[in-house]
């Protein structure tokens, strides 16, 4: 990131080849579309790149990008809920799941997505960057900009609705 | 996954249901990646050659520092060029009015130049930051600030009253377009803006206008922050910016 600051085109594409493709994931996982993903992904390093002169040397930078990943997504879905979007709209932009997937597996993907859609985002985020981020609980409140004992409380109710939500599927696969 | 009590994570067959949600996938994909790349580099070149890139791009300390020094210039300019009301208006409630302004507009100053890599600041805030611009320049209608009212005739009044609107409004865009340029994206930065330059518009009228009628005050000062708001707000609805 030192390098960057100082104006290293080099540097700026390492950054970038680093932490794309786990900002792809995180995003493609909220919006559920490759092509908004990509755009949210491509602002958030136009906005990092603002920030840069922000950043203090020796810091980590993944809660950086990360947060401003969030940011985006928040205030996509903030706009898009001002639009009142028709469900129509939202089923046809659901589960871009690869076509060679299986029947079986891509149903069931299907169900833990539309459960993961059934949390309120403030739980679907810290579940989000917890479990499929690997991030531990600090770094998550420092991303979504709350204490670390609420983002346990959180991630603990989370993971109870889903496991309500999937307790027939659970138990069928066992 | 995560380390130590971090670890701790759903059991009972969910964390294996939900690790299937997070596939490899093609998101190392070569060819969208140096696509994608392009367009950021492409994009920051073009942002880096325009005069708000210019000042986006600078800390939040100095960004700060710029509103802060355009802001005392500003001042400085009008305490020297225009002439203040008269001393028997510089009253306490007239001092007070005007620090309260003073720290609204400071307050609006620090969320418009929030960085973004925080988490972004409620809604509530934003929301409480408006009511309480836009409540404040009406009170102050209520609240003379001194027993001298230069005008009586009613239409005098209205006319001086439109005059203050289009100064204050006139004065408020220099602070928005300000505030904007310097504003990285923040979700309610258009509406914070637009409450800062109520606010200043008002600080000056409340600083050179002697009239301190309540008709006067609503019909011609608070309008400005109103309009500002109201206005801005609208525009910022149905034209969100990119």
């Amino acid at each position: 990131m030192g390098a960057y600051i100082d104006g290293s085109d080099q540097a700026f594409r390492l950054l970038f080849e680093r932490y794309a493709p786990i900002l792809l994931r995180l995003t493609r996982r909220h919006l559920r579309s490759d092509e908004l993903a990509e755009e949210i992904v491509q602002q958030t390093f136009f906005r990092l790149h603002g920030a840069r002169n922000d950043f203090r040397r020796g810091s980590k930078l993944r809660p950086w990008v990360m947060t401003i990943a969030m940011n985006l997504v928040r205030e996509h879905w903030r706009r898009k809920k001002r639009r009142k979007m028709t469900t129509l709209e939202v089923e046809t932009q659901a589960a871009p799941e690869p076509e060679f997937m299986p029947l079986e597996i891509r149903e069931r993907s299907i169900l833990l997505h539309a459960a993961l859609e059934k949390l309120p985002t403030s739980q679907r985020e810290v579940v989000e960057l917890h479990w499929f981020q690997e991030r531990p609980y600090a770094e998550v409140a420092t991303i979504v900009g709350t204490s670390e004992g609420a983002v346990r409380v959180r991630a603990h109710r989370a993971y109870a609705t889903l496991k309500q939500l999937l307790v027939s599927e659970i138990r069928g696969d066992e | 996954m995560t380390k130590g009590s971090d670890r701790a994570g759903p059991g009972d067959g969910l964390g294996e249901r939900l690790r299937e949600l997070d596939p490899a996938s093609d998101a190392n994909d070569r060819e969208r990646m140096d696509k994608m790349f392009e367009n950021v580099k492409g994009q920051c070149a073009e942002s880096d050659k325009t005069i708000a890139g210019f000042f986006r791009s600078r800390s939040t300390t100095v960004r700060r520092l710029i509103v802060m020094a355009v802001f005392a210039a500003l001042g400085v300019i009008g305490w020297y060029n225009f002439p203040l009301v008269d001393e028997s208006v510089r009253t306490g409630p007239w001092v007070a009015t005007l620090l309260v302004f003073c720290a609204l507009l400071i307050i609006a100053m620090m969320m418009v130049t929030h960085p973004v890599h925080r988490p972004e600041l409620p809604r509530w805030q934003v929301v409480c930051l408006v009511c309480v611009a836009v409540g404040a320049t009406v009170l102050a209608a209520f609240w003379p600030t001194s027993g001298a009212h230069a005008i009586t005739h009613e239409h005098t009044s209205r006319m001086v009253a439109g005059a203050c609107m289009g100064f204050g409004l006139l004065l408020g865009v220099p602070v928005y377009a300000l505030l904007r340029l310097v504003d990285r994206g923040n979700a309610f930065g258009s509406l914070i803006a637009a409450a800062a330059a109520g606010l200043a518009g008002n600080f000056v009228l409340k600083a050179q206008c002697a009239i301190d009628t309540t008709g006067h005050v609503l019909l011609g000062h608070a309008s400005v922050a109103v309009l500002f708001v109201v206005g801005l707000g609208l525009v910022h609805y149905w034209i969100p910016s990119k």
